[in-house]
C-alpha cells in the first residue's frame, strides 16, 4: 500500500468519520469521575509498590469521544515532524523485503496478536484499550481484541528456557523505584509488530524493554525500547505514551474469525450462528 | 475467488478537525473503492459483533435482475461500537435498513459500511450509533 493510497484514503473518509463525538459514557459523569480520581493518590500494593491495576486507554475506544489523538499543533506552525518507526530502522535486507510485502501479509488479518502493540502501545496490542491486573507476584496483562494475556513475574525470576518461542513473548518484570520494568524475549518470527497499515515485520531476536510508571491515580505513563539485531540497524526508542483510567473496570471478551473473514470476503456469509 | 482476494480490512482512524494525525490501521483503501460510494436497501439476514471488524449481511433486491442479492459491510472494531453505545440486538435479521458506503474492489455484493439508517431513522455509522454525536 502506498502512502498515496492512504492520504486518499483519507480524504475520502475525512467526512464520514468524526471523533469529535459523544460516546456512551456521561461527560459529566465521566469528568467528575476523573477528577476525582486524578485528586486521589497512586494506588499502592501492600508491598509498597504502585498498583497498576485498571483499565487504560487513550480517554476513548476507537470511533468514540475522547480518543486521543497526537498532541494539536500550534495553528501556523510547521508540521510536526513524524516520530520514528520501527520499519524506519530497517536493514537494507529487511527494508526490500517490506517493499514485497503489504497490508493483506499482516498476520493481525489472521486473528493473529502483534509483537508489540498498535498505537505503541504494547498493553492493547491491536485495539485502543488494555487491561492490567495486579498480584502481590505477578503483573498480567489483558489485550482486547484477541483475548491475550502476559504474566509478568517480578520475583526475581529469570526468563524460562523451558518454553517455546511465543508471539508475546515471554515476559519477566522487576521494580526499578516506583517504574515497573518489564523485558520479554523469546518471541517468535510469525507477528508484526503493529497493525497500523504499515509493514512491521521482525524477527525472533525481538528483544523488548517497557517501562510502566503510574504518574497519577488515573494516568500511567509507558516508555519502551524494541531492538531486534536481525532486521534493525539500531534499537527503537518508542514514542512516550500516555495513557489514563477508563471510567470502566473491566473489557470484552469479543469473538475473532479468520474463516468468516474469508467468507465475508467470498461473498459466501457463514451459516446464521445466532450471534449479532 | 477465495485466495485472490485481498485479505486486507479494518478501520481508517481519523480525528477530524481536531488538529490530530490521522492514524490507519490497516487500509480501508487497499479493499475498497472510496471512489465508488454506493447505497443500497434492503432487509438484515445477520449482524456479526466480531474481531477485527463487525460485519451487517442485507438481504438487497437487484432492481436490473429481479434477484436477490445477499451483500456484506464491514464496520468498525466491535469494541469500539459498543463503547460507542451500540448494543448488540438492536439491529436484528428482518430489520429493514438503507445503507451507504464503498464498493468492493473484488466483490460486487461487498461494501464497506459508511452510514446505516433503520426504517424508524436511527443513525449507525462505522462505529456504533451517530445519535448525540
Amino acid at each position: 500500500m502506498t502512502i498515496m493510497k492512504h492520504s486518499m484514503m483519507t480524504a475520502a473518509v475525512a467526512g464520514t468519520l468524526v471523533w469529535s463525538s459523544a460516546g456512551a459514557f456521561p461527560l459529566a459523569a465521566q469528568q467528575a469521575s476523573t477528577e476525582k480520581a486524578a485528586a486521589a493518590p497512586i494506588p499502592r500494593m501492600a508491598d509498597g509498590h504502585p498498583d497498576l491495576s485498571g483499565v487504560w486507554w487513550r480517554g476513548g475506544d476507537i470511533g468514540g469521544r475522547g480518543f486521543g489523538g497526537a498532541p494539536r499543533g500550534t495553528p501556523g506552525a510547521a508540521a510536526p515532524q513524524r516520530p520514528t518507526t520501527f520499519s524506519d530502522l530497517y536493514q537494507p535486507w529487511a527494508l526490500a523485503h517490506s517493499k514485497v510485502l503489504a497490508d493483506k501479509h499482516d498476520p493481525t488479518v489472521h486473528c493473529m496478536p502483534t509483537a508489540f502493540g498498535t498505537l505503541n502501545v504494547s498493553l492493547f496490542d491491536v485495539g485502543a484499550v488494555g487491561q492490567i491486573i495486579q498480584t502481590p507476584k505477578f503483573v498480567v496483562m489483558l489485550t482486547e481484541t484477541f483475548h491475550g494475556f502476559q504474566i509478568i513475574p517480578f520475583d526475581g525470576r529469570p526468563h524460562r528456557d523451558d518454553v517455546p518461542p511465543s508471539y508475546r513473548g515471554d515476559a519477566v518484570g522487576r521494580w526499578d523505584g516506583d517504574t515497573f520494568v518489564v523485558d520479554k524475549t523469546n518471541f517468535t518470527g510469525d507477528t508484526w509488530i503493529s497493525a497500523e497499515g504499515r509493514v512491521s515485520f521482525h524477527s525472533d531476536a525481538l528483544h523488548t524493554v517497557e517501562r510502566y510508571r503510574r504518574l497519577d491515580a488515573k494516568t500511567l505513563e509507558i516508555e519502551a525500547t524494541l531492538e531486534d539485531p536481525k532486521v534493525l540497524t539500531k534499537p527503537w526508542v518508542v514514542p512516550k505514551q500516555t495513557l489514563q483510567l477508563a471510567p470502566f473496570d473491566q473489557i470484552y471478551q469479543l469473538a475473532c474469525s479468520d474463516d468468516d473473514i474469508q467468507s465475508f470476503k467470498d461473498a459466501t456469509p457463514p451459516a446464521i450462528s445466532g450471534k449479532n | 475467488m477465495k485466495g485472490t482476494v485481498s485479505a486486507v480490512f479494518a478501520a481508517v482512524l481519523i480525528a477530524v478537525g481536531m488538529g490530530a494525525q490521522a492514524w490507519a490501521h490497516h487500509s480501508f483503501a487497499a479493499e475498497y473503492d472510496m471512489k465508488h460510494p454506493i447505497e443500497v436497501h434492503g432487509v438484515i439476514v445477520q449482524v456479526r459483533l466480531e474481531n477485527p471488524h463487525s460485519w451487517f449481511v442485507v438481504d438487497v433486491k437487484n432492481s436490473t435482475t429481479g434477484n436477490v442479492d445477499r451483500w456484506s459491510f464491514e464496520a468498525g472494531t466491535p469494541s469500539g461500537m459498543l463503547r460507542n453505545g451500540y448494543r448488540p440486538g438492536v439491529i436484528k435479521a428482518g430489520d429493514e435498513v438503507t445503507i451507504k458506503g464503498f464498493q468492493s474492489k473484488d466483490s460486487d455484493v461487498r461494501g464497506m459500511l459508511r452510514e446505516l439508517v433503520t426504517a424508524d431513522g436511527h443513525v449507525y455509522g462505522l462505529f456504533g450509533p451517530q445519535e448525540n454525536r
